[in-house]
């Protein structure tokens, strides 16, 4: 029974902590410009991202590892550094992002810009994180964010070409801006398949004591979850498509992308969406903070808990503290987080087989997961999207740059 | 590290200052007086907050005066700069004019400019697509 209840609340947190400003943007973004035709993006992402998701808890049932202790013990603390520098600055940018995101969405309804939220929105993630339990974190924030299910909502209610949107699903070329298309398309795989979430992820099997038993379990939330958020982001996507491109609305600001839901819900689209942002973009925010704290305290080999008092656990508790100040400051120089999101998807996916190879080496190795070990469609999935991934980034990326 | 900051940081430099093409800032002003149209319709509505309605009208206005002086700077061979110089001035007078009435709450007067904005609308759309045909 107790089972059950985690395995409905594990599929329910991750839909509900699914959209984050990244996913929101990049989605948006590439509706407006190019109507349904990047939803292939979304759903590799997202395929990618379940069998991500269902190793880094797989990883943790099986050998009480998370994966940062597993690279560090694996390969050696200085290949460890490198991954740590490369995954530390690119969460860093995404807490940047998520923080304005939570400022963006309060002043929508405000009218108070964002820099003058910077400092009180990053003192009540840092309290949270100080008061908070584990639990409450990973539940009590993706609750909130179950709100995001007002974009399929909206979705619905407009009506989408369903075998123009089913086409979609194949990756095709644009007409117009190819490299414009190929970096939201880097963008769209960077912001679903966020490393941070696997740190996350193994992270909180190893807090809430997963063994093998789980392990069915851990499979569910992965593929159900991640499939139902992957749906939310599609309908970001579809909203933007048939709400923006008819009348050439590109989404540069947030005050753009606040009109998204006005057409299919006049009467509450407006205040959907600005509390969707803050909700997901807290959530999101919260677990970014714990993901890097986490990630020094066991590369480092702290003591490291969100259940345990800041006082027993010093050191992890700096991390998040010195890492939520840092990402206030550009915010509160006004830096604009939509750029910021942008810039940190595209690079995500740049910095992607640093994350992803030696964790896929990881799955594969029999002193860590002996008979639970990768099998070949993991295995080939991760590697073929890590792949795509990274050749669009560095095509990609360039052509941005010089303008195609 | 030294190695990635030399790549990473020319890079979000570059990317940050990528000049944009005449269309693209074409589209983009289209973009903006279709925002400042979509805002005025919900706020007729009354589904959005006052505040809200007029930063993005300042905003669109603000956009448009930067984007239209970076057109008119380099303009592309197929544009009118005349008459995109005077199509652009009256279109960020009128959104300037249902700022004003929004933050005065007068939904009537707020309608004549705001309908007006469709007719601009079409001309900008007119120039980007000349603009896009002539690249």
């Amino acid at each position: 029974m107790k089972k059950i209840l985690q395995l409905s609340l594990g599929i329910v947190t991750s839909v509900g902590g699914f959209l984050e400003i990244g996913s929101v943007i990049t989605a948006a973004q590439a509706g407006a410009q190019f109507g349904y035709k990047l939803l292939w993006a979304i759903l590799l992402g997202t395929l990618c991202l379940i069998f991500l998701v269902e190793m880094s808890g797989r990883l943790a049932a099986v050998s009480k590892h998370t994966i940062v202790d597993a690279t560090r013990e694996r390969f050696g603390f200085p290949f460890f550094f490198i991954v740590l520098i490369g995954v530390v600055l690119i969460a860093f940018m995404v807490l940047v992002a998520e923080l304005g995101g939570i400022g963006f969405g309060i002043q929508i309804l405000t009218g108070v810009g964002f820099p003058w939220w910077a400092v009180p929105v990053s003192l009540l993630v840092w309290l949270l994180m100080w008061k908070g339990t584990f639990g409450l974190i990973e539940n009590g924030a993706s609750l909130l964010g179950l709100v995001t299910i007002s974009f399929l909502v909206s979705a619905l209610k407009l009506h989408p070409d369903w075998s123009s949107a089913a086409s979609s699903l194949l990756p095709s070329m644009p007409d117009g801006d190819k490299a414009r298309y190929g970096f939201l398309a880097v963008s769209i795989l960077g912001a679903s398949i966020s490393p941070y979430l696997m740190y996350f992820y193994s992270s909180g099997a190893i807090e809430d004591k997963w063994d093998t038993t789980y392990i069915p379990i851990n499979r569910f939330i992965a593929g159900l979850g991640m499939t139902f958020g992957g749906a939310l982001s599609m309908a970001v996507l579809v909203v933007a498509a048939l709400t923006f491109q008819p009348r050439g609305i590109q989404v540069d600001t947030f005050p753009q992308a606040a009109l998204m839901m006005t057409t299919a819900l006049p009467r509450w689209g407006f205040y959907l969406f600005a509390f969707s942002m803050i909700f997901a973009c807290f959530g999101a925010a919260l677990e970014v903070s714990l993901a890097i704290a986490y990630f020094f305290s066991q590369g480092f080999g702290w003591n490291w808990s969100q259940d345990i008092k800041p006082s027993k656990n010093s050191r992890f508790a700096f991390i998040y503290t010195l890492i939520i100040l840092l990402a206030a400051i550009p915010l509160v120089f006004g830096i604009d987080p939509i750029k910021v999101t942008v810039l940190s998807m595209a690079l995500t996916s740049a910095t992607l087989p640093l994350a992803i190879v030696p964790f896929l080496l990881l799955m594969n190795d029999p002193i860590y997961l002996g008979k639970y070990r990768n099998g070949w469609i993991s295995n080939t999935v991760v590697s073929i999207v890590v792949v795509i991934s990274f050749v669009l980034a560095v095509i990609s990326i360039p052509l941005q740059i010089i303008g195609g | 590290m030294r190695l990635k900051r030399l790549v990473v940081v020319p890079l979000v430099m570059a990317i940050g200052c990528k000049p944009p093409t005449p269309a693209e800032q074409l589209d983009s002003i289209v973009s903006w007086v279709s925002t400042a149209k979509m805002a005025g319709d919900a706020w007729l509505r009354h589904t959005t907050p006052d505040k809200y309605t007029r930063q993005t009208l300042e905003l669109s206005g603000q956009m448009l005066l930067e984007t239209g002086s970076q057109v008119l700077r380099s303009p592309p061979a197929t544009l009118d700069s005349a008459a995109f110089d005077r199509a652009l001035t009256s279109t960020r007078f009128n959104i300037a004019e249902m700022a004003r009435f929004v933050e005065e709450k007068d939904a009537g007067r707020f309608r004549q400019p705001w309908d007006s904005l469709r007719i601009y609308l079409k001309t900008m759309r007119d120039f980007s697509a000349s603009a896009a045909a002539g690249k």
